[in-house]
């Protein structure tokens, strides 16, 4: 995960609380949530390479497919979810969020939009647009349903997925003030706080 | 790596679970590497249902080195240039620690049938003596797989400040009930064989060497996977020349022959039976009303549960249900399910993935 993002998310979850992050990679955010927050922080990874990544962060890893076990994390307490560029990767995303949305009071989404003027350029040229987000060619992504901000916003108002923070970001991951007023064409990422 | 074993009396009366005391016993003991100055370099190696206190090394004469020995040693997963450890062989076994084979410290007669009922919780608490002995306040990590896993997350519950790191390895938090049934088959193989008197056998000057041998035959089955066993054996079969009985058409037959036998050499009918019974006992949420999360929620010590996708005896689903557990009591646990080509044995041998896993679960801050 980025820096910025990072930021932004450190910022977002309370002190003290207990949060599970779905896709957590090398655990980094969660080494630096238990540092600067004393979060009690667990992660959920499929790749063995980013388990031994967190076991040497010293972060707490439970080796599971996302898609098979999102509703086994009922019931334990979790104040924060955070699922972060991996909600597209998902089979079924609107379920995914419901059900996370039943492990923690709240959760954090981080979005690569696939709106963004630059991949649009890209399906202009008659081509599977790629850019710093999403990086991989057409046939090795692991993204199965990418959506843009509209879209995203739009489940969110029909499932009735109360978006309580927002922050867009443009390719240099900047909140700038374009990627704010359109963020669906300017935004490369957006991140959110649901509850 | 310097190697040392060692007997070590305790001449104060230890009070068992099942409310019998034992007035003294010994544990037999090996240790792995030097202790540092500090004293905080120590890992505790508990062993399995038929292991001992050599894990590691090969002595004069050995064919075979320790039963860890693929993981422990000079520059190994467990790195012995590092690390002090120390194995033990558990009290109630038959491999010099006090036990039904060993004579009886007042009458000097051997106990069989009569010692008494130990536990996985019994056996930490004489590991705890063992490491007051060595003057260790605290394990750096107490590694085990299948009973000896279950040693280490007893240790966790019953010693919080006194273990840094749990590795609880192809073990559960208390075993099926397919797992009691398979137990009892093999307690009653031994005990229907002529040769047992009731356990009480070493008076008699003989021992049920053919219900041993073939408890062991079953439950070696248990140990390795279905596939490793059609990839090892196939349906090939045995050599004449090579054949333990005549009756023999497959190479598996054989090979399940001789391991039997060489147990049943080694291995005493009682012990097998306790060891057997202790397995079965062990669940340490009976004392938290059955309620695992409880049982869990005053553990300090960082846990690793490691579970291996062959193992039918001790399924994957065992691990996960420990980290759900400590996940749900807010305790620092990691759960990894690796590849294992020996079924439930798998945790006995070395591979890659599960060398990366402990060594950095070891190396990892406390």
């Amino acid at each position: 995960m980025d820096n910025i993002l990072q930021l932004i998310v450190l910022d977002w979850i309370p002190s003290q609380s207990k949060v599970i992050d779905f896709g957590c990679g090398d655990g980094a955010l969660l080494k630096l949530l238990s540092e600067q927050k004393s979060v009690t922080g667990y992660g959920v990874e499929n790749d063995p390479d980013k388990i031994n990544a967190c076991i040497i962060n010293g972060v707490s890893v439970i080796q599971q497919d996302i898609d098979a076990g999102i509703h086994n994390y009922k019931g334990m307490g979790f104040d924060v979810a955070v699922m972060a560029s991996s909600i597209q990767c998902l089979r079924k995303p609107r379920d995914a969020m419901k059900n996370i949305l039943k492990v923690a009071n709240e959760c954090v989404i981080t979005l690569p939009n696939f709106g963004n003027w630059e991949l649009r350029l890209g399906i202009l040229n008659g081509k599977m647009p790629s850019s710093a987000q999403l990086p991989a060619k057409w046939y090795e992504t692991k993204n199965l349903h990418l959506c843009t901000i509209a879209d995203f916003e739009d489940l969110c108002r029909e499932e009735s997925f109360a978006i309580k923070k927002n922050v867009y970001l443009n390719r240099k991951g900047k909140s700038t003030w374009l990627a704010n007023k359109l963020p669906n064409l300017f935004a490369a990422q957006a991140v959110y706080l649901i509850g | 790596m310097k190697i040392n074993t060692e007997k070590v009396s305790f001449v104060e009366p230890l009070a068992l679970e099942s409310g019998e005391v034992l007035h003294g016993f010994d544990l037999m003991t090996e240790t792995y590497g030097e202790l540092n100055y500090a004293k905080d370099n120590a890992v505790l190696i508990c062993h399995a249902f038929s292991g001992n206190h050599h894990a590691a090394g090969k002595k004069d004469g050995e064919k075979k080195p320790g039963w860890w020995d693929e993981l422990i040693g000079d520059g190994k997963t467990i790195d012995t240039r590092n690390y002090f450890v120390v194995a033990v062989n558990n009290i109630g076994g038959c491999h010099g620690s006090t036990g039904p084979a060993t004579p009886n410290n007042e009458s000097n007669q051997f106990s069989g049938a009569s010692f008494p009922e130990v536990s996985v919780s019994d056996w930490v608490k004489t590991q705890k003596l063992l490491a007051d002995h060595f003057g260790i306040d605290c394990w750096e990590m107490v590694a085990g797989g299948s009973l000896g896993g279950m040693q280490a997350l007893q240790w966790a519950i019953s010693y919080p400040n006194r273990v840094k790191k749990a590795a609880i390895i192809a073990a559960s938090s208390k075993i099926s009930t397919q797992n009691i049934a398979l137990n009892e088959v093999a307690r009653e193989i031994i005990k229907k064989d002529q040769d047992f008197h009731n356990g009480d056998y070493l008076s008699k000057d003989v021992s049920p060497k053919k219900g041993l041998k073939a408890a062991r035959m079953l439950g070696h089955i248990t140990y390795l996977s279905e596939s490793n066993m059609s990839k090892r054996f196939g349906r090939r079969l045995q050599d004449p020349e090579n054949k333990i009985d005549a009756d023999i058409n497959y190479e598996v037959e054989n090979y399940l022959q001789y391991k039997g036998e060489q147990f049943a050499n080694t291995f005493d009918a009682n012990s097998y039976i306790l060891m057997t019974k202790a397995m079965d006992s062990f669940d340490p949420a009976k004392d938290f009303d059955n309620d695992l999360v409880k049982c869990l929620q005053n553990i300090q010590a960082k846990l690793l549960v490691i579970s291996f996708d062959s193992d039918w005896l001790f399924p994957k689903e065992y691990g996960v249900e420990i980290q759900m557990s400590a996940i749900k009591a807010g305790i620092d646990s990691s759960y990894i399910e690796l590849e294992g080509d020996y079924g439930h044995d798998s945790f006995l041998f070395y591979s890659e993935q599960y060398s990366v896993a402990l060594t950095n679960f070891l190396n990892s801050d406390g």
